[in-house]
């Protein structure tokens, strides 16, 4: 590797001059290689090929409420700490642990397939609940849901509820 | 041993890699990212990115530098996000969406953010008729 070439010495000549004969050139190229390795590492290390996960929302236009049917809307309701509660039309709310909330959701829209699932975060709550009771819908099917703000009436609600 | 064609492919997948990388500015904010399952894929290009940080703040940014100096003015052009405020945030929107209509909007909440705030970014969003948005998250991976 990295020889370089020359002509081969040519046939005697003419005349006594001495002919200076050039020797193969070698050239060390491990420096460089080293040097290649190390940028390629490098750059295999910050390259990140994947692109971040999504999650797609699709929110009603402002105008038009549309009319549910008392019996057909369900409440999520989450507390400040990440307590859960769900009730159908105006049921007294019930505590519900996030792990059994995927059977809750696939056994009342079974019983229910027209149930519209309302969901009420509290404002003090944290974003990552909404992301995963908004994750629970997508895996139980749930296309019908939607997000509502969390009034003084719920709150008042769930204090009743949780004493 | 002749150490050449080694050498050939270390060269060619350093160009390769060379090529392909892009560089990021830094981020203006540090955002831990919620889990879900949603597999789908961030879109390629007209993204509209609404940061909302782990301390409640907001910022807005784009993923061209065109679109980050005609709204926040050339001083800005090279950043990531620039902070907003949430009054502001309106009007922020509508001109965007007039200057690129293609636009996709993707909100990047940190998880340990407030709600309240979400719920705001979402009113706002609904009120300029962005009624499609993601919700950017890192894959849950578990077993069901």
């Amino acid at each position: 590797m990295a020889s370089v070439d020359t002509a081969a010495p040519r046939g005697h000549k003419k005349g006594k001059k001495k002919k200076i004969r050039r020797l193969g050139v070698r050239m060390d190229m491990t420096p460089m290689v080293d040097v290649a390795f190390l940028l390629l590492t490098f750059f295999i290390y910050t390259t990140s090929m994947n692109r971040p996960q999504t999650m797609e929302i699709n929110i009603p236009p402002n105008n038009g409420g549309v009319e549910v049917a008392c019996s057909n809307l369900m409440t999520i309701r989450v507390k400040e700490d990440g307590a859960i509660f769900w009730n159908i039309c105006t049921d007294d709310p019930k505590k519900v642990e996030f792990k059994e909330l995927h059977n809750l959701l696939s056994q009342q829209n079974q019983q229910n397939p027209k149930l519209i699932t309302l969901l009420k975060v509290d404002r003090k709550g944290k974003y990552a609940m909404m992301v995963n009771l908004l994750d629970e819908f997508n895996v139980a099917n749930i296309t019908r849901f939607s997000l509502a703000p969390m009034e003084d009436a719920d709150k008042r609600i769930l204090a009743k509820v949780s004493g | 041993m002749d150490m050449t064609p080694f050498v050939d492919v270390a060269f060619l997948l350093l160009t390769f890699f060379m090529l392909t990388t892009q560089f990021r500015p830094p981020e203006e904010v540090q955002i831990i990212l919620p889990q879900s399952h949603s597999a789908i894929k961030l879109p390629e290009s007209n993204v509209m990115t609404l940061t909302i940080s782990k301390d409640n703040r907001l910022f807005l940014g784009f993923d061209s530098q065109f679109m980050m100096a005609k709204l926040f003015g050339e001083e800005n052009k090279l950043r990531i996000a620039v902070p907003v405020e949430l009054g502001k945030l309106g009007d922020f929107l509508i001109r965007a969406r007039m200057a690129n209509p293609k636009l996709r909007t993707v909100v990047k909440g940190d998880k340990d953010a407030e709600y309240g705030i979400t719920e705001d970014v979402m009113g706002i969003l609904q009120k300029t008729q962005i009624t499609r948005f993601n919700l950017v998250t890192d894959l849950e991976r578990d077993e069901r």
